[in-house]
């Protein structure tokens, strides 16, 4: 088998990492350049990346076993169609890093810039590392590596409540880091393993039972935890409102998803070892994953923040992937994993153009913005279209990932659930017709916003990419599909019960 | 004997739905003078009529033309299909929609809301004629959601509390209508695994029924909002009159009828006409049509405000569509159809009337008409003859439609259905005849008050005593000339109601393919 690109596995990971390290020594004379060279940095390990998808498309999932060591004891990384999630994610990770290069002008003073784009590239080879590991110590650490690298992300505009949103991410994010550890701990115990396909199959020996049980659990309550479900969400509405717009994005976009890869990592081993009975857990994720999308609309409907009120429709979305997940069945299960990539990439959108407004006007509630679209028309109108998209309006990239998991919610038997998604998106769309109102048919009420410029290019530009993906993806739907599909028919078998 | 059908791929009917659409960006373009940007939109407009008529010519020649437009997964893809009953709607949309654009040149007011109010207008035409030609539940739904969202700034395009607060209502009925569609088509492909219109339907017969039924009623439910069915109208008679005068009349005539159609849809090309009539749902249908008609036009009959006044009409009006699809007989189907066409024609014309009377006069309410048809004869010429037509006086096109829907209950021995469309005539008589009678006869009151509204259409110029009765003049002829051809149609399809290409004989193809020759 023609292994060319998995050589490119390690480099992948490492490149980000080396690059974060390097940033103050190559920005040390001029901070400007550290933008810049974190950009650069991104853009060789996106086309790494798109070397791995390809090899992948071409060849099927690959290992790489690191320093040679032989797997079950070698660390081994392995690459499959959830590990994809690389590709796009790096992408927008490209996208983000323009839009910061000026946005970062009144966020922080330009000393500060080296150390802000050091994390942001440790944040993405985090992300990447998480992606593609195949033993669950590294998914701890990598998990470490991404959530510190947010915390202090977040706390890095330094302004105001900040660092105290940044501390109860913090605080909140350490007790899901601590039971995750747990977990792992606990199924070293059991199996004496750590590599996650031998751990499946020495799990399978070892049987069900408690014990087994608790470090499922343990995972499962971690994860959902990082990815801000109903209950366990208050860590998330402050951190993201609070960071600079384009930390914002990358948090909403990406961060909370490591904890659905997650759950979709160790569904993948305690599925193949099919030693749990998993019907009561499903259905406890679809009520939370319904919860999630009522209470999250509920309480975004009531924000006049614009980045407050996106943070909450985050929680919105992340109840639609829950859901999905829970409802157990093909289609279902297929319309969450899309939406891990779509609801990123709508996400940043939102949060880039609301960031140009923020950044032209140094407002940032609906009430002052009154009228902003008649000074700013191509930022509010990539708005319009992640709006748009994010409520599910066909043929956007949101109606795909809707109109799978519903399928799923009819497919499963579980009807009622279908009819919540599609009215809950509704529930959604209010508070942006909110939104869209206020800026595109109320009269201006602030003379920033009356004499408001259109964002730099340089900011700009991100935003009508990004708007424009969320209306091409919509249409050319079939392409994350097809790398989630596989994957997750492999998964089912074991699913469900 | 049944003519074949055979389907043909043909860019036309994208092209149809394209060309509106490039006068979005030309809407959109600066710099380009008033009058350049009016002609190519105008010119827009009617490339998509006359592909509009050319594909009448497809359907009659026995041809069916499709294009796909695009897959977006294995599930969900779109295509344009133009059969008989989309043909005559879409050329129904077309012609109308260059009617009330011409009208609206005249009518809307320049300004930055201007480029905005023709922008929409024709991305609103042009995701309307991709309802008439959707082929699939999804093509409807993506078109009919878009137009239905882009509705909301034609409604509050003068951006007055009154029209945001007619705005809000709108959309907050629209979207749970669209969601309840939405809700229909998954539950459809959950079903059938497909969603290709197919005349004579193509819901799985063994289905369980009570999934049957609950998709059934979505879609009803959820068009029914469009479509104006009583108990879900609430948002009709606010947005009528809250929207500018080109666009109610476009509102009114093709896009309330969109909802209409849409159950027509269901119906005839998903469910189909003998699991329709299994299921059991046709009698409530039916009584919610005949409600719909009776309550629309009792409640007309109380309205003060032209606009609102017309507004509930419609509903009244667009409760016959519903009634012929309830009814579920071939000849009464296809009154119905031609209803949608002459309604159109007949509305489009009252609503251009009353944004005449407005735009000059400044009138608004009844009371504020009188005199108005010395002033301005040719208006409420036409504003009479609509409202004849309306009420079904021959030779008109209101009374051809009626005649066939009658004609047709009877065929099917739905007497209560002919007592219900004969009662919903003689109340449009009630309802319209006021105002005709205002605007001629009614004796002038110097001094009376005049509304709000009419201070400031009025211009500038301090209103004393009736506004119409001031030294108003017959409104420019890009206004003028739209209503006249408006009410020249009505009185043409009437009289020409029998010829090749009018919309009688594609009714009759329609219904050919929905009820199989019978």
């Amino acid at each position: 088998m023609n292994a060319g690109w998995a050589e490119a596995l390690p480099w992948t990971i490492v490149l980000p990492m080396v690059g974060a390290v390097l940033t103050p020594a190559v920005a040390a004379r001029r901070p400007r350049l550290a933008g810049t060279w974190a950009w650069g940095v991104l853009l060789v390990a996106s086309a790494l990346a798109s070397g791995l998808v390809y090899q992948l498309a071409t060849t099927g999932p690959f290992s790489y076993d690191v320093g040679g060591w032989a797997q079950p004891y070698g660390i081994e990384l392995r690459f499959d169609h959830f590990s994809a999630w690389v590709l796009p994610l790096l992408l927008l990770f490209v996208v983000i890093v323009p839009f910061s290069w000026r946005y970062l002008d009144h966020v922080m003073p330009d000393e500060r810039r080296p150390a802000f784009y050091a994390l942001l590239l440790l944040n993405a080879g985090g992300m990447i590392g998480f992606c593609v590991t195949g033993d669950f110590f590294n998914l701890f650490v990598f998990t470490e590596v991404v959530s510190l690298s947010s915390y202090a992300l977040v706390a890095v505009g330094g302004r105001g409540l900040a660092a105290f949103a940044a501390l109860k991410y913090l605080f909140i994010g350490a007790v899901s880091s601590l039971l995750m550890l747990f977990a792992t701990a606990q199924l070293f115990a059991l199996t004496g393993s750590l590599n996650m396909a031998d751990v499946a199959g020495r799990l399978a020996d070892v049987g069900g039972g408690p014990a087994v049980m608790v470090a499922f659990a343990a995972y499962a309550v971690s994860f959902m935890v990082k990815t801000a479900m109903f209950p366990v969400h208050v860590w998330l509405p402050d951190a993201h409102a609070i960071a600079p717009s384009p930390v914002s994005a990358v948090l909403s976009g990406m961060v909370v998803k490591i904890g659905i890869i997650g759950m979709l990592r160790v569904y993948q081993v305690f599925f193949a070892a099919d030693v749990l009975e998993l019907g009561a857990f499903n259905q406890t994720l679809v009520w939370f994953g319904a919860i999630s999308i009522v209470m999250g609309a509920f309480f975004a409907i009531f924000q006049d923040d614009i980045k407050l009120m996106l943070a909450y429709s985050t929680i919105s979305n992340i109840g639609y992937i829950v859901l999905g997940l829970g409802l157990a069945s093909p289609y279902a299960v297929i319309g969450a994993s899309v939406h891990v990539f779509n609801h990123a990439l709508i996400k940043a959108t939102l949060f880039l153009a609301a960031g140009a407004i923020i950044h032209q006007t140094g407002l940032r509630t609906l009430s002052d913005l009154r009228g902003i679209a008649r000074r700013m028309p191509q930022t509010s109108a990539a708005m319009a279209v992640g709006a748009v998209s994010i409520v599910g309006l066909p043929p956007t990239a949101g109606f795909v990932c809707k109109w799978y998991i519903a399928l799923g919610a009819f497919e499963s038997g579980q009807a009622p659930f279908g009819f919540a998604l599609v009215f809950g998106a509704l529930f959604i769309f209010i508070y942006y017709v909110r939104m869209l109102n206020a800026f595109y048919f109320q009269e201006p009420v602030h003379d920033v916003v009356i004499e408001a410029n259109e964002a730099p290019w340089s900011m700009r530009a991100p935003v009508i990419v990004l708007a424009t993906l969320c209306l091409v993806l919509g249409v050319l739907g079939g392409i994350p599909l097809s790398f989630v599909e596989p994957a997750v028919l492999e998964l089912l078998p074991f699913w469900g019960n | 004997m049944s003519p074949s059908v055979g389907v043909v791929v043909s860019w036309w009917p994208g092209i149809a739905v394209a060309l509106p659409l490039v006068g979005v960006a030309v809407s959109a373009a600066t710099g380009w003078s008033e009058r350049r940007r009016a002609s190519v939109l105008a010119g827009l407009t009617f490339g998509s009529l006359l592909v509009a008529l050319g594909l009448i010519r497809e359907v009659l020649a026995g041809r069916m033309p499709e294009v796909h437009l695009l897959h977006m997964t294995a599930q969900l893809w779109m295509v344009l299909r133009v059969d008989a009953a989309g043909a005559l709607y879409g050329a129904t949309v077309a012609a109308l929609g260059l009617l009330a654009l011409t009208y609206a040149f005249g009518y809307v007011q320049p300004g930055p809301r201007r480029a905005r109010f023709f922008a929409f207008f024709m991305a609103c035409l042009a995701c309307t004629l991709g309802v008439a030609y959707a082929g699939n539940l999804l093509t409807f739904l993506v078109f009919y959601e878009a137009f239905s969202v882009l509705t909301y700034a034609l409604v509050v395009h003068e951006q007055t509390p009154a029209a945001i607060a007619a705005g809000t209502k709108y959309i907050a009925y629209i979207l749970v209508g669209g969601s309840l569609v939405l809700a229909g088509v998954l539950l459809t492909f959950f079903l059938a695994g497909d969603l290709a219109f197919v005349g004579g339907g193509f819901l799985p017969v063994d289905a369980p029924r009570g999934q049957l039924l609950t998709a059934f009623w979505c879609f009803v439910v959820g068009f029914g909002v469009k479509a104006a069915l009583v108990p879900l109208h609430g948002w009709v008679p606010d947005a009528h009159p809250a929207a500018p005068a080109p666009f109610s009349a476009v509102l009114s005539g093709v896009m309330v009828a969109a909802g209409a159609f849409g159950i027509m849809r269901v119906v005839f090309d998903v469910v189909g006409v003998g699991l329709f009539t299994s299921l059991g749902v046709a009698p409530w249908l039916t009584a919610i049509a005949a409600v719909t008609i009776l309550v629309g036009a009792l409640l007309a009959l109380g309205q003060e405000d032209l606009k609102r006044r017309l507004a509930y009409s419609t509903i009244s009006q667009m409760g016959y569509l519903t009634l012929a699809v309830s009814l579920a007989g071939s000849g009464v189907m296809a009154g119905g159809l031609v209803h949608l066409v002459h309604h159109a024609f007949m509305k489009g014309t009252l609503f251009f009337c009353a944004g005449l009377w407005i735009h000059v006069t400044g009138a608004r309410r009844l009371g504020e008409l009188r005199g108005v048809g010395a002033r301005m004869p040719l208006t409420t010429a036409a504003f009479t003859l609509a409202a004849l037509g309306m009420i079904g006086v021959p030779p008109l096109s209101g009374f051809v439609s009626k005649w066939w829907l009658g004609v047709g209950m009877l065929e099917i021995g739905a007497g209560a259905a002919l007592a219900v469309l004969l009662a919903g005539a003689l109340l449009a008589a009630a309802y319209l005849l006021p105002v005709v009678y205002a605007a001629y006869f009614a004796p002038t009151r110097p001094g009376a008050a005049t509304g709000a509204g009419a201070a400031s259409r009025a211009g500038g110029a301090t209103p004393t005593g009736d506004p119409a009765s001031r030294g108003a003049r017959e409104a420019p002829w890009t206004m003028l000339g739209p209503t006249l051809a408006a009410a020249a149609l009505t009185l043409a399809f009437g009289l020409g109601s029998h010829l090749r290409g009018f919309p009688l004989q594609l009714a009759e193809r329609a219904v050919l393919a929905w009820f199989g020759g019978g």
